[in-house]
């Protein structure tokens, strides 16, 4: 009960970022998509005709040879995975610092481990729906039969989870930059640069093997340093 | 000898090379309302902080119901009411869902008839925002909040911090009323002394992180005393009086402000300078403590007897 109080509190004071994030998916998926079937609908047409002509006319191939239609969603998802980690950092961890609201919270009777919880559970449970959920169903709207000429790969998908992902890596490295005493320019920085330096390293990865053992190493190495900050951390 | 609920022994705290709280020992038994008095900057809200475990000590301990305050555990801090300073509640909830998240954390304890009638007595309404209520209304529903799950311990740190006069007195009277019906031992800090003085019965004064007093309020009252001594000729340069916190000279006229010294040591001591006479000045609470814990240069070291 404490936990799920907590929990609520967190996802609905970060809510308006995460509804904003989603829809702004979800329109910018919509927009790519719609625009590609049309496309694709008008080439089919054209193709058809060109057929009529005979053989030896040149063929529009551009429907056969382009890339898959999410690849410009996902790049999109690139920058809003992130930008989502980002701010959700910021709302749990950098907003109680400012409004000064770390004791009130810090006085429940739960423990701290709890209260870092319930955040991180937010923002998991926050990055999953509002981005996890758009995505997937993009993609699943995507590989409609008779929408778009060609299947959309399932590598497509795991990419745009992978960038879901690093938005987690992001928060962790907001979240630990909030919770260091140190200077900006000594050790605070750390925890951002490392999220920024690991989603760089993530991304350059070809083999998707690679960018998973990436991101969960990333993921692994900030969390343990997230809970020790904020175990022994002044408020 | 009533139960200590809270305890600090030789409690320390440094920000660097510089302490904020120097060796507190303190003592608050069951059913005391101690009121916490020092200067800003003095180390109170330190105190509070390391006493509640969001801060660690440098040296010392601290033990609040039993238990030591760097591993206060979600048991006993169901036990502890806490009054955050400026009363920074989530600004974004409204008092009824504020409530709602609070009771979640005292499912057994929480009295809604009580938080009920303390904001019906507030005259608040459970749809207001907090962002929209005054510093006054934060602290209203600060106290409810703290009130609310029936708390053996109370802790406030400067609850009247910015209120007006009208505000504060409506806050206290609120306060004074629950703690004489339920008997809850409080440590609220402040520098106040007017609030001081109509709540507490004991007082603990610390000043620049060292504490100076810890003693029923009666006693303090007693203890801390203004004399002035008049000369038939030129008064004495200097002063040598166990327990003179500091003196005023004037041409014909010394003003000793003493601490612990009785009427019969103040004779003494007059008839041995070669006074005149020598009267006792009325002092308020106010006046004690502006006294007592004035600038160094203007006070002699002494060695405060703890009751």
């Amino acid at each position: 009960m404490r936990f799920l109080a907590l929990s609520r509190k967190e996802l609905r004071e970060s809510l308006p970022w995460l509804l904003l994030a989603g829809l702004l998916l979800l329109g910018v998926g919509l927009l790519i998509l719609r625009s590609e079937a049309r496309f694709a609908r008008m080439d089919k047409q054209h193709w058809s005709s060109r057929q009529a002509l005979g053989p030896g006319e040149v063929v529009n191939t551009y429907a056969l040879v382009r890339s898959p239609h999410l690849t410009m969603v996902a790049m999109w998802l690139a920058f809003i995975g992130p930008g989502l980690g980002l701010v959700l950092g910021v709302c749990h961890f950098w907003v109680p610092l400012f409004a000064r609201t770390w004791s009130f919270l810090l006085h429940r009777s739960t423990s701290r481990m709890s209260i870092l919880g319930a955040k991180l559970a937010a923002a998991i449970l926050g990055l999953l729906i509002s981005l996890g959920l758009v995505w997937t169903g993009l993609y699943w709207y995507a590989c409609r039969p008779g929408l778009l000429p060609i299947p959309e790969p399932i590598q497509i998908l795991i990419v745009g989870w992978v960038y879901i992902a690093i938005g987690l890596v992001v928060y962790m490295g907001t979240a630990l930059s909030a919770l260091s005493t140190a200077r900006w320019y000594t050790t605070r920085i750390f925890g951002l640069a490392f999220a920024a330096l690991a989603a760089f390293v993530i991304l350059l990865q070809w083999h998707l093997g690679w960018v998973l053992v990436l991101t969960v190493l990333a993921i692994a190495i900030l969390f343990v340093q997230t809970v020790a900050a904020f175990l022994s951390r002044e408020f | 000898m009533a139960e200590i609920v809270l305890e600090t022994k030789g409690l320390t705290k440094y920000y660097g090379a510089k302490p904020a709280l120097d060796h507190l020992d303190l003592r608050v038994p069951r059913g005391c309302i101690c009121g916490f008095l020092g200067r800003n900057g003095a180390g109170k809200t330190t105190a509070i902080k390391l006493m509640l475990g969001l801060l660690t000590p440098t040296a010392g301990s601290a033990t609040l119901l039993g238990c030591d305050s760097t591993a206060l555990t979600p048991a006993i801090r169901q036990r502890i009411g806490y009054v955050t300073e400026g009363h920074r509640l989530l600004r974004w909830m409204s008092i009824g869902r504020l409530e709602e998240f609070q009771r979640a954390f005292f499912p057994k304890q929480w009295d809604g008839r009580l938080f009920a009638e303390m904001i019906e007595y507030f005259e608040l309404s459970r749809r207001q925002k907090i962002k929209h209520l005054s510093n006054g209304q934060r602290a209203q529903v600060s106290l409810a909040l703290a009130l609310a799950p029936n708390p053996e311990l109370l802790v406030m740190d400067d609850p009247t911090l910015g209120l007006d006069a009208a505000i504060r007195r409506q806050f206290l009277e609120g306060m004074i009323e629950l703690i004489m019906r339920q008997g809850r031992t409080v440590l609220f800090s402040s520098h106040i002394l007017a609030d001081v003085e109509r709540v507490a019965d004991r007082i603990v004064v610390i000043d620049k992180g060292v504490l100076r007093a810890d003693c029923p309020l009666e006693q303090f009252r007693m203890s801390v005393r203004k004399v002035v001594v008049h000369f038939e000729n030129s008064a004495p340069a200097d002063v040598e009086l166990a327990g003179l916190l500091h003196f005023r000279r004037s041409e014909r006229q010394l003003e000793l402000t003493l601490v612990g010294v009785g009427d019969a040591e103040v004779a003494d001591w007059a008839a041995r300078a070669g006074a005149e006479r020598f009267d006792f000045v009325e002092m308020n609470l106010e006046d004690q403590f502006i006294e007592f814990t004035a600038p160094p240069h203007r006070r002699r070291l002494f060695q405060w007897e703890k009751a």
